[in-house]
């Protein structure tokens, strides 16, 4: 007996792993996957890594946008180029903190808008996966932040909290083909859900092939959903088409906020308030 | 086990740069997976394996909007690239990509059909589709380049004596 296990103990160790996988994933399919002890081990273990690549990574980005900067001034002469190469990272640096303090300044007015509670976070991973579309924050559960709670930023919505560790959390895009936000159309009020779309983008569903909808037409939350404040934008229609065959219309939509170059969200819960500006 | 924890580490490094630096590319190439065949084909233990679940399973936790998607597909490709190996007599690098090419096939047709029944996402098979074959054949492309500098590390941490370490 011994003999046989030690003679298959890889295939049999890869079925187990197949089996407990199976466990997890129906388990956590169904919400009942409440006291997973390595998921935010592994995020423990990861946040300070990821802090540490994302700052990296910003630093080096600033360094190549300097350099890009400066390899417009090749043909002045050295001391001048020295010199304006000062000036230029002074400018840069200038120039960020004043963008800094404008994106700070709207955040901060939103904000008045939401309800006390909501937390200030920076996304500081994105997805390591194509399929799934989601990011990381670097606020979890020591700072209030739950699952459930809506991620937005004044442009409008970017996802929603699907998991949180003490010190960071799991965010849900809007763009991913598993989330689904449900929208009203703001000229005519027709309801419809958001979600991802690994084919056409974001895509608007449910709406009746009798409902008025034209490119252009602003999407906003309804704040049905109670994960949502009423009144959030979440993206424009770019394009409506009408299948020969189906209940609905097929509609594309572009979101109102690009997460991949958003770098401090909003985190709220969901309260009976409108965020409408 | 000084292997086991280096090729680990360079695992949970993998998961970083997949989530921070990769992502800058329009397509974020898979390097988790070519590491579990590498594994799978010159590495095959039970360490092993219950590393490539880990890995899965860090994937989930840091992206996937469920758990256990990323380990049971890691855990199915060690086990389908373990179980081919016994075949396999030629060791080059069209070879490796051939594999880390169909490994990736299994991974992608892994998550669909677990995305499928688990997360019932509409029209998710057409477009994964798409996706599973680009993610193919980009692993497949860096496979040989990533397996040359596994066995590099392989062979050093190899002729490097630690008095006290056992493997």
């Amino acid at each position: 007996m011994l003999a046989f296990f030690r003679k298959y103990q890889v295939p049999l160790s890869c079925c187990f792993c197949i089996v407990l996988s199976l466990y997890i994933l129906s388990a956590s399919a169904r919400g009942q996957l409440k006291n997973d002890p390595i998921g935010p081990l592994l995020l423990w273990l990861i946040r300070p890594l990821q802090i540490a690549a994302h700052s990296a990574t910003t630093w080096i980005k600033g360094v190549q946008e300097s350099h890009l900067t400066a390899a417009g001034y090749k043909a002045e002469n050295e001391r001048l180029r020295k010199r304006i190469l000062e000036l230029e990272m002074e400018r840069n640096r200038f120039l960020e903190a004043e963008a800094t303090n404008q994106q700070l300044q709207h955040l901060l007015d939103f904000r008045s808008h939401l309800p006390a509670a909501s937390i200030t976070a920076s996304i500081i991973a994105s997805s390591a996966s194509n399929l799934f579309q989601s990011c990381t924050i670097d606020k979890g559960t020591a700072d209030g932040v739950r699952k459930g709670m809506s991620v937005v930023t004044p442009l409008g919505v970017v996802g929603r909290v699907v998991d949180a560790a003490a010190r960071s959390a799991k965010v849900l895009l809007l763009t991913d083909p598993n989330s689904g936000i449900d929208v009203m159309v703001q000229r005519t009020r027709a309801r419809g859900i958001v979600s991802g779309s690994l084919e056409n983008g974001t895509v608007l569903k449910y709406i009746k092939r009798t409902e008025d909808i034209q490119v252009g037409d602003r999407l906003i939350t309804s704040g049905l959903d109670g994960v949502f404040l009423k009144g959030l934008m979440v993206g424009t229609i770019t394009k409506v088409r009408k299948e020969t065959l189906g209940l609905f219309q097929v509609i594309e939509v572009m979101p109102a906020v690009n997460p991949a170059r958003t770098e401090t969200v909003l985190v709220v819960s969901a309260e009976r308030k409108s965020a409408t500006k | 086990m000084k292997l086991s924890l280096l090729l680990f580490a360079i695992g949970l490094l993998l998961v970083l740069l997949q989530t921070t630096f990769l992502h800058f590319f329009p397509l974020v190439p898979d390097l988790i997976l070519v590491l579990c065949v590498y594994w799978g084909l010159h590495h095959p233990t039970v360490g092993a394996v219950l590393a490539s679940f880990v890995l899965g399973y860090s994937v989930d936790v840091v992206s996937s909007p469920v758990l256990g998607v990323n380990a049971l597909a890691m855990s199915l490709v060690f086990l389908s690239v373990y179980l081919s190996s016994r075949s396999i007599w030629l060791h080059n690098h069209l070879v490796s990509a051939i594999v880390v090419f169909l490994a990736a096939l299994v991974k992608g047709v892994a998550l669909a059909l677990a995305s499928a029944i688990f997360l019932s996402s509409e029209g998710f098979w057409i477009a994964a589709l798409r996706y599973i074959l680009l993610e193919a054949l980009v692993a497949a492309l860096l496979a040989p380049f990533v397996f040359s500098l596994l066995r590099r590390g392989q062979t050093y941490v190899e002729k490097v004596q630690v008095p006290g370490l056992y493997y």
